[in-house]
């Protein structure tokens, strides 16, 4: 058995070596640490997707699952030791896997943080710019409620890095309306079952607010509110697909919806190829500004209308791609393959 | 000589299971090298020191759901005592880390003990409170970790007078472990109280009735693993130069290895060599998945398909083996 094992591992490897002589091109690594969660699949897809439509990626290796920084760790080492041209990582954490991505950048291999940045100077950073993602939902969400009352402010995951900036922007909104308070601060770990619990623990328990800001979690939360009979208050949320819709379909609704492409998984992979291809960016941080899409003015309803896609999976971001970065069709997104797949 | 094959077989299949991985990785990836070696070690670290906590309480007929989540207490613990700190002042975060850990396995055997409540109940409670503990202490990721330990398991070991060529292939990670496996269970083992661990493991009630004190004995044993639980959050912390609050994914992980490594879940049987080359087999396994750019949803399947067939194979054998 172990013979036999031994040589099916061999049978592949050498299938794997013979595969990388047939075609020329860049080898590129990912690595992720968050399975099972529909931006971040959005995020791989994208990924894959760039990596075709550009021609020039040989091979993705892909380390994906759920895992710690020092998980990231070894991930980011075995694909090191894969061989890769440049990697593509949503980092863990800010600090975590600097070791790493040194140990990389010194073996010549271009870094890319999408999503959140690290704090390794050698890698290069391409995220969405999360504090003004906060800051545009929130502003928003202040304006609608008349610039006074009570928000129940929904965070993402306590120690995440995007939940941090978020939590910057959301605070600067705050700032500027001095009238608006907290109602409620809860963390809804970017999960949809303990979000739903959350609110509804909040409507039964009659705390009295005027507004939800959420960090993406939102289209439970507009559910708890229809299902619960509580009136509608003004909400905020991502560009989930099931948000999306619900903001053109759920009666007496305003809401608010701020892009959070997870496609910038696929500028990521843009960027590696373009710094491969010797063309550096001018700076080492790329932030990708989010939009607004709003259910009140006409302007929002056309971009939430041209937005919508009945082919996404619901916990997909609308957003599909990112202009001037990535060069994907919708069709390759939602195939969701990779070169060689 | 055979009586030693015969005693350590599963240890000695695994050595070579081990062995048969690292060629195939050879050949997967010619470049494999030294460098390659001190990854598998580094990333192995905090696998193998949370599996030989498990594998010591489930040697003493218990199990510790809670390995992980003192493994994030003891991180965090020690990235907050050593954020800013001298070399010298991290020489005593990291002895009080220790002790820390000592303490905490010891509360979860002492609540076992005292409240007579199911091991696997206590400790699961115990997660979550460790986990809350370890919220408290540090509620996102942070703190800072002395480079003197940060150093201590990275790259190959370096003998003065021996060529580097030599001792390069040996990872420091691998000397690490290796060190503190014999530093803490070895004089255990040849003690009393290791010949209590495996008593108490094999039929509490003869064991009683031989005179061993049950209760501290299985409070002693959880001790045991809280150590090496602060030791794998230490490890955790030198690799990342950091502290994370949330676990890693090291509960399930160490389980599987101590069963992969031979110990017997009902307790009094196996070793801790066993499990240590489980974790790097199973380490090893996710490494040539990852070279061989295997679909990452399918690697998880491919994973705990190697574990089930491994210690069915096992299990064959040992049938076989008991028939002739």
């Amino acid at each position: 058995m172990k013979r036999l094992l031994l040589g099916t591992a061999m049978a592949m490897g050498l299938a794997g070596m013979a595969s990388a002589e047939a075609h020329g091109g860049y080898k590129i690594g990912i690595s992720n640490t968050v399975q099972g969660n529909g931006w971040r699949e959005q995020m791989v897809c994208a990924m894959k997707a760039e990596a075709l439509a550009s021609g020039k990626v040989e091979s993705l290796n892909i380390a994906h699952r759920n895992t710690d920084a020092a998980g990231q760790l070894e991930d980011i080492r075995n694909l090191i030791q894969a061989g890769v041209n440049a990697i593509v990582v949503n980092p863990s954490n800010s600090e975590g896997i600097n070791s790493a991505i040194k140990e990389a950048t010194d073996a010549g291999i271009v870094v890319v943080a999408v999503d959140q940045a690290v704090t390794e100077p050698s890698a290069y950073i391409l995220s969405n710019n999360q504090e003004e993602y906060a800051y545009l939902g929130a502003k928003w969400l202040f304006e609608t409620m008349g610039g006074k009352g009570a928000v129940v402010y929904m965070r993402g995951a306590a120690g995440a890095g995007a939940d941090n900036d978020r939590d910057v922007g959301f605070k600067r909104a705050m700032a500027e309306f001095p009238e608006i308070t907290v109602a409620q601060e809860v963390f809804t770990g970017w999960q949809q079952d303990q979000g739903k619990q959350q609110i509804n623990d909040i409507i039964a328990a009659g705390v009295p607010f005027q507004g939800v800001w959420t960090s993406g979690i939102d289209n439970v939360i507009v559910d708890a509110f229809v299902e619960s009979g509580a009136p509608l208050v003004p909400i905020v949320g991502a560009d989930n697909a099931g948000f999306v819709g619900q903001l053109s379909s759920v009666a007496g609704l305003q809401g608010a919806a701020v892009t959070n492409p997870g496609s910038v998984g696929g500028a990521g992979v843009a960027l590696a190829i373009q710094i491969l291809d010797g063309q550096m960016p001018a700076e080492k941080t790329v932030l990708v500004d989010p939009a607004i899409w709003d259910n009140v003015s006409d302007e929002g309803k056309a971009k939430l209308a041209a937005a919508a896609n009945p082919n996404l999976s619901p916990e997909w971001p609308v957003s599909v791609s990112i202009e001037g970065w990535t060069t994907y069709t919708m069709d390759q997104i939602i195939a969701c393959k990779g070169p060689g797949e | 000589m055979m009586r030693l094959i015969g005693g350590n077989g599963w240890t000695i299949g695994l050595a070579v299971l081990l062995a048969l991985l690292l060629v195939a990785t050879k050949a997967i990836q010619p470049d494999f090298g030294p460098s390659g070696l001190d990854n598998l070690a580094r990333s192995a670290l905090p696998f193998a020191l949370a599996t030989v906590g498990m594998a010591i309480v489930v040697i003493a007929g218990g199990i510790d759901l809670s390995v992980a989540a003192m493994m994030a207490v003891a991180s965090v613990t020690a990235a907050v005592l050593m954020d800013g700190a001298s070399d010298g002042q991290a020489v005593f975060a990291v002895l009080a880390v220790l002790l820390l850990g000592l303490g905490m396995g010891a509360l979860n055997g002492a609540l076992i003990v005292v409240t007579r409540v199911p091991d696997i109940v206590v400790t699961l409670a115990m997660l979550f409170v460790w986990q809350g503990v370890a919220l408290l202490i540090l509620n996102a990721p942070g703190g800072g970790a002395a480079p003197w330990l940060r150093a201590l398991a990275v790259g190959g070991v370096t003998l003065p007078g021996v060529p580097p060529a030599f001792t390069e292939w040996l990872p420091r990670g691998v000397v690490f472990l290796a060190v503190v496996v014999a530093a803490v269970w070895l004089p255990i083992r040849r003690s009393k109280l290791g010949l209590r661990f495996y008593a108490i493991g094999s039929d509490p009630q003869a064991a009683f009735r031989s005179g061993v004190s049950v209760g501290p004995t299985r409070i002693a044993a959880y001790a045991v693993c809280g150590l090496f639980a602060a030791l794998g959050g230490l490890s955790v912390t030198m690799a990342t130069g950091i502290g994370e609050p949330i676990p890693g994914p090291y509960l399930l992980a160490s389980v599987a290895a101590v069963v992969l490594g031979g110990v017997v879940l009902g307790g009094g049987r196996g070793g801790i060599l066993g499990p240590i080359l489980a974790v790097f087999v199973l380490r090893t396994v996710r490494m040539d998945l990852t070279l061989l750019s295997v679909d990452p949803n399918v690697a998880a399947i491919v994973e705990g398909t190697i574990m089930v067939a491994v210690v069915m194979f096992g299990a064959v054998l040992a049938t076989r083996g008991r028939r002739g």
